[in-house]
Order: structure tokens, then C-alpha cells, then sequence
């Protein structure tokens, strides 16, 4: 936490100055360069949440930083591209990501294209759910865009086709369709879930298709939206079978792959001067053969949440959030089963949070968040509560402190 | 499920104080390259929001003010936004890669000036300021 504290603090020093300096002429060009960074600190009463010791003292293993630039080529085409880095407990260890590279061509209003590393369209905030800055909260609603799976669903490598159509009274309607190839970092919680069954990921990824329609309606500050994506995805990895099957202690390559595997996204929301009041339901249901096709798992995940913001000064904004996590599913390996109830703490996950954002300075900025967390969803799905880092086991309730702070340029 | 109601509650009482209202009083003024002489509220909206790069067949390139009192007007009036959820929004797309930050200046004079030394810009100003070198476009 120091070395990462130490290096906001260098980054931070060197930067401020050039706070206003987002511009550079190259050859005649005009490129825009912009970054950020975020240093972030969690404290939980019980329980250790998202990979980090936060139980005892509490850990600053939770930051982050990137760095963009991107230029306009001619009136109608332009190219950028971004890269990011974070460490959040054991996820991420800093290994750096290209977190987009973009080659945009604007034809006409209702018809453009895109095509590289591109973030995805859908909902709310998947394509910017990893911008702290951009946000209120210091973590978003963790059943929707929960951090630690957020490479399931957050670029693809492939293109868009994307615009706006207006109309004269039912307002406009914007959309985009894609298509590609996911190919998720070997940092994230999904690899590091599966560790916990003696499966190590080597490659992870597959083909995706999907879109996104939203409408900003004749309502003033009211959007509404929906978003779809299915993917195949196939896992290569190592399995130890001594881990979780009572095998030999070895390793032998393994697979899994998808058989049925979609997002189905809804989500709205309005403002109005400083209120923001945004909600979303997202259903992710995967069914897939593991362990190279001896067993079958189901899982199915429908979170919502409803949230809501307030900007009362330049410098002050007021957060609060309810999240809603509920795991269904079916498992065919001897010895393991799914709770029988919703209402059992590993098959919900239901977090009341309120948050404060102070914005210190133009670019500069902290927040201080509470969650209250009844449940913890259980293992066999990434949602913040892993039992390596709980070897005796994670009580029902969670009470976390998350204090962040961080700047852009 | 109590608390989502309390929170639904609080929200709705918020939505219903009364908002500050804004005159007018800003201009919008162009590039001599900018052929038009006038412009819908919606295509302006479309600019500013970065939906729409063109006017009259012609590229543009939105200006915007820091802030001050022309600004919180055009903003109040034309794009319907507060400056933070601008800001937030120009932000989204620069940092997803889907747009740009457009230039940010700091008073009417440097609008001014900068509208009349680029090709396509569009920007806005005080409705009492100078427009020497640039043209007013009408807002239907």
C-alpha cells in the first residue's frame, strides 16, 4: 500500500502542473493525452472482501492508473488508445492491459463504425465502469458491475456499428451492435476463483456477439435501455485433480466451455439538475462443461440495484445504493450443490451503501463510502468473497469503510 | 427491501424542489465557414453532445466556456445538463474511447477568437459580448 500511496503521491506532483497541458502538436497534429489514477483503502468488520486482507487493520492493496491519447486523423476519422494497470488485493499484481485501442469512423448520425480493443456497450456503466473518477461511488453496484468480474463483460476485440436515429416526438434512439473475440485477463476473479478447485487458467475467451438500444425519451432526463451479449467462451487451463476431485497431485491440461451463455441487460435512468437517479437489472446465465466435459454446471445470475446522487456544492456529492444479488444453479460433481434457499447467506448478496464525494480540487478528488452487506453469494461465482483469502470460512453479514482518492487529467 | 424504499422516497422528495430558473440570455455564434445562418436546437444538442459533426454539409467542432453565467445558461437551455454531468459525460466517452473533450475556454473573448481563427467551430457566448470576426447563428 505504501509503494502504491508513494507512487500517486510522485505521479500526482509531476502531473499537477500539467493539469491544463491535454494537448500536444505532433507533425502538425493535434493529440489529446489524458490519465488518471486512484488509491484506494478498504476496511471490513469481519470477513476479508475482494482478495484483500481488509479484516484486521484493512488493506490499500486498491489502485489503479491509466493513461489515453487519441487524435483526429481527418474530420470524420479518429484513432486512440488507452492503457491501464491496477492491483486490487490479489487480482490484477499489476500487469498492465491495453484497455482500448480505437479506430473510429463517423459516416453519418444514425451509421458510424469502430473497430480495435473496443469497450462494450451495455447498460449504464460497463464500458466505464473501470473510470473511479467518472463515478459517485467508490464501487459501483457489485451485483451489476462487480469489480472483481468485470473482464467478463468489458471490451471485446472486434467492431461496432453504432448511431443515433431521431424522431420528431418519441425522442431518439441509439444503438450499437458488435461482434468479436473476449479474451479476459489471466488476473481476474474468475482465474483466481477457480484456483480454489485446482484449475489454473492458461487462456480464456471466445467469440461475442450482442448490442445495445437505448432511448432518450421525450421525458427530459429520462433514458431507458436495453443490452444483450451472447459468447462461447473456452477456458484452457492446468488441473491439479488432488485440489478438489481426490485425485493424484499433478497437473494436466483441462477445458471448459460454454454450451449457453448470455447477458440480458434492462436499465433506466433520469436526472434532473443535481439528482441522478439511475437503476438496472442484468441476467447473466452460463450453463458449461467442465473439467474437459465430465461435469456440467448452470449458474444464473439476476442482480439489480437502484441508486441514487445528489450534487449539493462544486464540492460536495451524496451517494446512496441498493444491490440486490441473487445466485440460482445446478452442479453435477459428487459433493457439490447449491444452497436450496435464496433466503441461505451463499445464494444472495444484498448491500445497502451511502457515499460522499468531495471534490478537492478541479481534478482531484475522494470519497468515502459505507456497504452493509447481508449474504455473500458463494463460490461458484466471482462476487467478492473468496475462500482463499477466508480459510475459516465468511459469516453472513459484512459492514466495509472504502476510502478512495484519486485525479485526472 | 426497506431501505430501497426509504431511499425511493428521499429521491422522490428531491425530484420535486424547485429548480433555478434561466434566462437566455447566450448567443451562439460560428466560423464564417460554417455555411448556415441557423441551426434547430436538436442538431445543436446533437454537436455539443458529440452525436452529430456536421451542420449544412460542413464539419464542426463544438466550443464550450469553463463556466460562468452564458454557460450555465446554454447548458440550462440547449443540452439540458448540469456542468458535473457534462463534464462526466465528455469524460465517458474520452476515456472509453468512444469521443473527445472538446476545447474548454475561458471567457466570451477567447471563444470569440478562437471561433474566428478555426474552421467549423462553433461556440457560444454572453448575449452582450463582441462577435467581431465570427457569425451569429439563429436558434430555432
Amino acid at each position: 500500500m505504501r509503494q502504491g500511496l508513494a507512487v500517486l503521491i510522485v505521479v500526482l506532483a509531476c502531473a499537477l502542473p500539467a493539469m491544463n497541458a491535454q494537448e500536444i502538436k505532433l507533425f502538425d497534429r493535434t493529440i489529446q493525452v489524458h490519465g488518471f489514477a486512484s488509491q484506494g483503502f478498504v476496511h471490513t468488520d469481519q470477513n476479508n472482501w475482494l482478495t484483500m486482507n481488509t479484516s484486521n487493520v484493512g488493506s490499500g492493496q486498491f489502485t489503479e492508473f491509466g493513461a489515453n491519447a487519441s487524435t483526429q486523423i481527418t474530420d470524420s476519422f479518429r484513432f486512440g488508445a488507452q492503457i491501464y494497470d491496477r492491483e486490487l488485493g490479489q487480482l490484477g499484481r499489476w500487469h498492465p492491459q491495453l484497455d482500448w485501442a480505437v479506430a473510429d469512423y463517423h459516416f453519418r448520425r444514425w451509421l458510424s463504425f469502430r473497430g480495435g480493443k473496443v469497450k462494450t456497450t451495455m447498460g449504464l456503466y460497463n464500458d466505464t465502469q473501470d473510470m473511479d473518477f467518472l463515478h459517485t461511488f467508490a464501487l459501483l453496484p457489485q451485483g451489476v458491475y462487480s469489480t472483481d468480474m468485470r473482464d467478463a463483460t468489458l471490451a471485446h476485440y472486434g467492431g461496432d456499428i453504432y448511431g443515433t436515429v431521431k424522431t420528431k416526438k418519441a425522442g431518439d434512439f441509439s444503438y450499437t451492435a458488435y461482434g468479436g473475440d473476449r479474451r479476459d485477463s489471466l488476473y481476474g476473479g474468475y482465474p483466481y476463483n477457480l484456483q480454489m478447485h485446482g484449475l489454473y487458467i492458461q487462456k480464456y475467451g471466445g467469440p461475442v456477439v450482442g448490442g445495445d438500444l437505448r432511448w432518450d425519451t421525450p421525458v427530459k432526463g429520462l433514458l431507458a435501455g436495453t443490452s444483450y451479449m451472447y459468447e462461447m467462451i473456452t477456458a484452457h487451463e492446468l488441473l491439479n485433480p488432488s485440489v478438489a476431485l481426490g485425485g493424484p497431485n499433478i497437473l494436466t491440461p483441462s477445458l471448459e466451455w460454454s454450451k449457453d451463455d448470455f447477458v440480458n441487460q434492462y436499465y433506466a435512468s433520469y436526472s434532473k439538475g443535481n439528482l441522478r437517479v439511475d437503476s438496472e437489472y442484468r441476467r447473466y446465465y452460463r450453463d458449461q462443461d467442465i473439467f474437459s466435459g465430465a461435469f456440467e454446471i448452470q449458474t444464473d445470475i439476476r442482480p439489480w440495484y437502484v441508486s441514487g446522487s445528489y450534487r449539493i456544492n462544486k464540492r460536495l456529492e451524496l451517494g446512496s445504493y441498493y444491490s440486490h444479488f441473487i445466485i440460482n444453479g445446478n452442479i453435477n460433481v459428487p459433493g457439490q450443490s447449491f444452497s436450496p434457499s435464496v433466503s441461505d447467506p451463499d445464494r444472495h448478496l444484498y448491500d445497502k451503501v451511502v457515499t460522499a464525494r468531495i471534490d478537492l480540487k478541479r481534478f482531484w478528488y475522494a470519497k468515502i463510502e459505507g456497504h452493509f452487506m447481508d449474504g455473500y453469494g458463494g463460490y461458484y461465482y466471482p462476487d467478492g468473497f473468496y475462500p482463499m483469502v477466508n480459510p475459516q470460512g465468511v459469516t453472513p453479514n459484512t459492514n466495509a469503510l472504502v476510502i478512495k482518492s484519486g485525479f485526472y487529467f | 427491501m426497506k431501505f430501497a424504499r426509504y431511499l425511493l422516497i428521499a429521491i422522490a422528495v428531491v425530484a420535486c424542489l424547485p429548480l433555478k430558473g434561466y434566462a437566455a440570455d447566450v448567443k451562439v455564434i460560428a466560423n464564417s465557414s460554417v455555411s448556415s445562418s441557423s441551426v434547430s436546437a436538436d442538431d445543436l444538442k446533437d454537436v455539443y453532445l458529440e452525436n452529430k459533426d456536421s451542420l449544412g454539409g460542413a464539419h464542426v467542432e463544438p466550443v464550450l466556456l469553463k463556466g460562468g453565467a452564458a454557460h450555465e445558461a446554454f447548458l440550462k437551455t440547449y443540452l439540458g445538463k448540469s456542468d458535473s454531468l457534462l463534464q462526466t459525460y465528455y469524460r465517458s466517452l474520452l476515456f472509453s474511447g468512444k469521443g473527445s473533450m472538446p476545447k474548454a475556454l475561458g471567457s466570451d473573448a477567447e471563444v470569440v477568437a478562437y471561433v474566428a481563427k478555426t474552421k467549423g467551430a462553433i461556440g457560444y457566448v454572453s448575449a452582450g459580448a463582441s462577435t467581431e470576426g465570427v457569425k451569429t447563428l439563429e436558434v430555432h
